[in-house]
């Protein structure tokens, strides 16, 4: 019974890696920008949601969507602001103005909402189903059942509307995209808009499971493992990479010393990276000369 | 081989030969079954439309790409598997189509790397600057002042390629590959980009390099006048396939030539 | 504007190009050593913190600014030098041979690290970088026999030949004495065929490989000699904080380092000085200006990291060639004066084409 339980903290959890891997992927696939701040993108949905749904009062479903709107904005405006300005600089370089993006986010969170971890008032919180002798939680079901939703809702947009084509076209060469005519710095704005998006469904579903706090970004940083187990380049990879990551942590709790099973993430990413670089599903790069 | 293989050559030994070499990428066969010998001190040249495999030689050649089968043979030496790294020490230099110079730095630092080749001491001797290294470097600068002054690029000494024009940067590419005192220079479209008298200067520094340093030149080249005028053999491709090997003049006359450039 | 007439070849591989720049640096070699006479112990301390962090910084520079290799994990090297010089230290070894055996360990862990690294490029080697400086963490953590783990470990004197090396005036020099020879052997580097290798690992792998630069040799080569510098920085900064514990060598600290390399002003041994100054000097300023700001503000936890971040995000968008860019720039438009063009420095539009195949 063990093992299930594992299983499915295993799971629930690795949705939460796999949706923050998410927004990742969805960054670098349309810009070729890694967005260390991620993680704090989760963490500020989450405390946009509390402050609609907890502060205001508004009832759980609207200001969860208010939330997801209010971030899509700050997603377009740190586009606008931050990296608009680095449109083909080294990669390097747009990974440290991340990291400095993530301390800044991290202190204004701490200064509007306080470093005191809070809950997210989420209206099926403690709620349990019991099948046989499993009890599963519905915060859980609700982490696999929302990434499923997402990921569904993704697919569709990139496979079937014009915006969804035009972004790929945009990720794979900029100078062709605008001689057909597509906007792309608007797309950039969208795309990260919606990384913003995914980020803060991330953080709402992730909040009764963990306390939110302006801290709580840190899980980013195993969430980029993930991406990577999975393949930089790909989004279902995301997915099955912060899957793989959920699941090792929770079993090497149980078969590790205290203590290892945190560093379960970092010992799949380096073995991930020394094996099979390109990830779990890959994305090949070749430069022609 | 082929008839058209065997035919012409000049005297003196084979420096580089390709025996039945073939190469895919996914499912394009880039260069299929192709031999063809370079003889020791003559300017080869290698036409053929876009896509007829000319630069996946120079990469197969330059060890960029392994071959799927095949032998490569530098005078004698079978350099079909040799690391990348090593094809310099062998005495193989060569330009890219798109100028892959060390952007940051100055002309004189990308011609001195050139020399990285002939280096003779350890990062220990380098950390601690013993004499051995400072003779090295006035050494290695010796050798890029003579590349300077064989395609004068004095006043460009101490530019950032950065802020340099395309026919200077070209030359400088030549130039760092010069650096390695190569027996074999593959030079990737050279003149592509350069106008009428950049052409003509390279035209002449290619004479300075063949005959004036005897080293071996192959070259991808589009320009026929170039070819007709430098070159003592061309050879002519199309879809990684030879057509065939010869004298410039005998070359664009021959009928497979003219099919694939100017179609039936 | 100088103009320079050269002679002879060894003027351009001289350190010094011309008189002008012997007497400055002599000058400023004079005011260093004038120091202890001059400043009180605290601002002493400090700048020997300045130093440590630019042995730190000369190390992480050749690793990023000349081989382009991304670090976020140097602080576990620093944890390196600082563990195994105080076990050294302890175990009744000998100053000297203690930091240089610190500094050979950390040297041969960047060399192993470097085996897997060398295939990785840009992105993942910096996430590779992070985890191990995490695995490090992890490591001195549980292994409390040798480390202390949580409770840590005291860092004995620094003492040689009778000689104490630990009070403020002694430990300055030390600190000064060790900075001055790194910059001596990374300049002689520089100047030599294998840091040459580096740059041309930087900014072009394919045609450094068609050179004859053996890329795997080099990058590990990178690896092992940065890695063994901010050894030397671990060790030093052992003494300063004089009790090791897992908490000093975070993340943070790495973003620290890299921050430093960063505003300093990548690709030159300028900009490791430049930014350690910046680091070094900050929490000062910082301190400074929390008085003078409203409680509310001052309070803030995050404070810090905050404007660490900010200053990181505001100098990559408008001055990415750091502070000694800037330098140059200024030094451009009196060079040039009343002829400077802002034009010249103007970064070029660039497109992004990816070298993905799908």
């Amino acid at each position: 019974m063990d093992v299930y339980q594992l299983l499915i903290s295993g799971v629930s959890q690795g949705c939460v890696y796999g949706l923050i891997a998410l927004g990742f992927v969805l960054i670098y696939k349309a810009t070729e920008m890694v967005n260390f701040a991620q993680g704090e993108l989760m963490m500020l949905g989450a405390f946009v949601a509390i402050t609609y749904v907890d502060v205001l009062g508004m009832p759980f479903l609207p200001g969860v969507l208010a939330a997801m709107a209010t971030m899509g904005l700050i997603g377009v405006l740190l586009e606008r602001l931050l990296l608009r300005p680095m449109i083909g600089e080294p990669h390097f370089a747009v990974l440290m103005l991340t990291i400095g993006l993530g301390f800044i986010l991290r202190a204004v969170a701490g200064a509007i909402w306080g470093s005191s971890p809070r809950p997210l008032g989420v209206p099926y919180a403690g709620q349990v189903i019991s099948v046989g002798e499993l009890v599963v939680s519905i915060e859980s079901l609700a982490i696999v059942g929302g990434t499923v939703v997402l990921c569904a809702a993704l697919y569709g947009f990139f496979r079937f509307t014009r915006l969804g084509i035009a972004m790929q076209a945009a990720s794979q060469n900029q100078l062709a995209a605008y001689y057909v005519g597509i906007p792309v710095k608007r797309i950039y704005g969208l795309v990260w808009a919606l990384s913003a998006v995914v980020a803060t469904v991330a953080g709402v579903l992730a909040a009764p499971v963990t306390l939110v706090d302006p801290l709580m970004g840190f899980i980013g940083i195993k969430a980029f493992a993930a991406a990577i187990v999975g393949g930089f380049g790909s989004l279902p990879g995301a997915i099955i990479g912060g899957l793989v990551v959920g699941l090792a942590e929770q079993f090497a709790g149980l078969y590790l010393p205290p203590g290892m099973a945190d560093m379960s993430a970092y010992v799949i990413l380096l073995a991930m990276l020394i094996l099979r670089p390109q990830g779990l599903i890959a994305s090949m790069q070749r430069k022609k000369v | 081989m082929s008839a058209a293989g065997a035919a012409a050559s000049g005297p003196g030994r084979s420096l580089l030969v390709a025996e039945d070499i073939a190469v895919s990428f996914g499912g394009v066969r880039a260069v299929k079954d192709l031999s063809f010998t370079v003889e020791a001190g003559e300017v080869f040249s290698i036409v053929g439309p876009n896509g007829a495999g000319k630069t996946t030689i120079f990469n197969l050649v330059s060890r960029i790409y392994d071959v799927d089968h095949g032998r490569l043979l530098l005078d004698g030496d079978d350099i079909t598997r040799v690391p990348r790294h090593a094809v310099a020490e062998r005495g193989i230099a060569r330009t890219f189509q798109n100028t892959e110079l060390f952007e940051r730095e100055t002309v004189l630092h990308n011609l001195l790397i050139g020399c990285h080749a002939h280096r003779r001491t350890g990062f220990l001797s380098d950390l601690l600057f013993v004499p051995a290294v400072r003779r090295q470097e006035l050494e290695f600068r010796r050798i890029a002042e003579e590349v300077i002054d064989l395609l004068d690029l004095q006043s460009y000494r101490d530019q950032v390629i950065g802020n340099l024009p395309y026919g200077v940067r070209k030359m400088v590419e030549v130039g760092r590959a010069l650096c390695i005192r190569p027996r074999l220079l593959l030079l990737d479209e050279p003149s592509s980009g350069l106008n009428p008298e950049e052409t003509e200067d390279l035209a002449f520094a290619l004479e300075d390099i063949n005959q004036g340093l005897g080293i071996t030149v192959v070259m991808v080249e589009h320009d026929m006048g170039l070819v007709s005028r430098a070159s003592h053999r061309v050879m002519a491709l199309a879809d990684g396939a030879l057509l065939t090997i010869g004298a410039p003049a005998e070359v664009q006359r021959h009928p497979e030539v003219l099919k694939a450039y100017l179609g039936d | 504007m100088r103009f320079i007439r050269k002679t002879r070849y060894q003027q351009d591989i001289a350190l010094f190009r011309h008189g002008g720049q012997w007497f400055w640096y002599s000058l400023l070699l004079v005011a260093a050593l004038a120091a202890p006479l001059l400043l009180d112990r605290f601002y002493l301390g400090e700048l020997a913190l300045v130093f440590i962090y630019a042995i730190a910084g000369i190390g992480l520079m050749l690793l990023v600014g000349y081989t382009g290799l991304v670090s976020l994990g140097h602080a576990g090297f620093l944890a390196i030098g600082a563990y195994a010089h105080a076990w050294l230290l302890g175990q009744g070894w000998p100053f000297p041979l203690a930091i240089g055996s610190a500094a050979a360990l950390s040297a041969a862990v960047g060399a192993a690290i470097a085996l897997p690294a060398t295939r990785m490029t840009g992105i993942y080697l910096a996430v590779a970088t992070l985890a191990f400086a995490v695995i490090v963490e992890q490591v001195i953590i549980h292994w409390a026999s040798v480390t202390g783990g949580f409770r840590g470990m005291v860092v004995p004197a620094a003492a040689w030949l009778g000689v104490d090396l630990g009070g403020p005036a002694a430990f300055y020099v030390l600190c000064l004495a060790l900075l001055l020879l790194c910059l001596l052997l990374a300049l002689n580097l520089l100047r030599s065929p294998s840091g040459r290798a580096m740059t041309a690992v930087r900014d072009s792998e394919l045609s450094a490989e068609s050179m004859g630069v053996h890329l795997v040799r080099t990058k590990t080569l990178a690896f092992a000699l940065s890695a063994g510098f901010t050894g030397v920085a671990g060790a030093l900064f052992a003494h300063k904080i004089g009790y090791l514990a897992p908490d000093a060598f975070t993340l943070q600290l790495s973003i620290l380092l890299l921050l430093m390399v960063v505003v300093g002003g990548l690709g030159s041994l300028h900009g490791v000085i430049y930014g350690a100054l910046f680091i070094g000097l900050l929490p000062q300023v910082l301190a400074v200006v929390r008085d003078s700001v409203p409680p509310a503000i001052a309070q803030l936890p995050g404070l810090e990291p905050g404007v660490f971040g900010l200053i990181l995000v505001l100098v990559l968008i408008y001055e990415p060639l750091g502070i000694y860019g800037r330098w140059c720039k200024v030094r451009a438009y009196f060079d040039a004066f009343p002829l400077y063009r802002r034009a010249t420095y103007k970064r070029q539009k660039q497109y992004l084409r990816t070298e993905r195949l799908h």
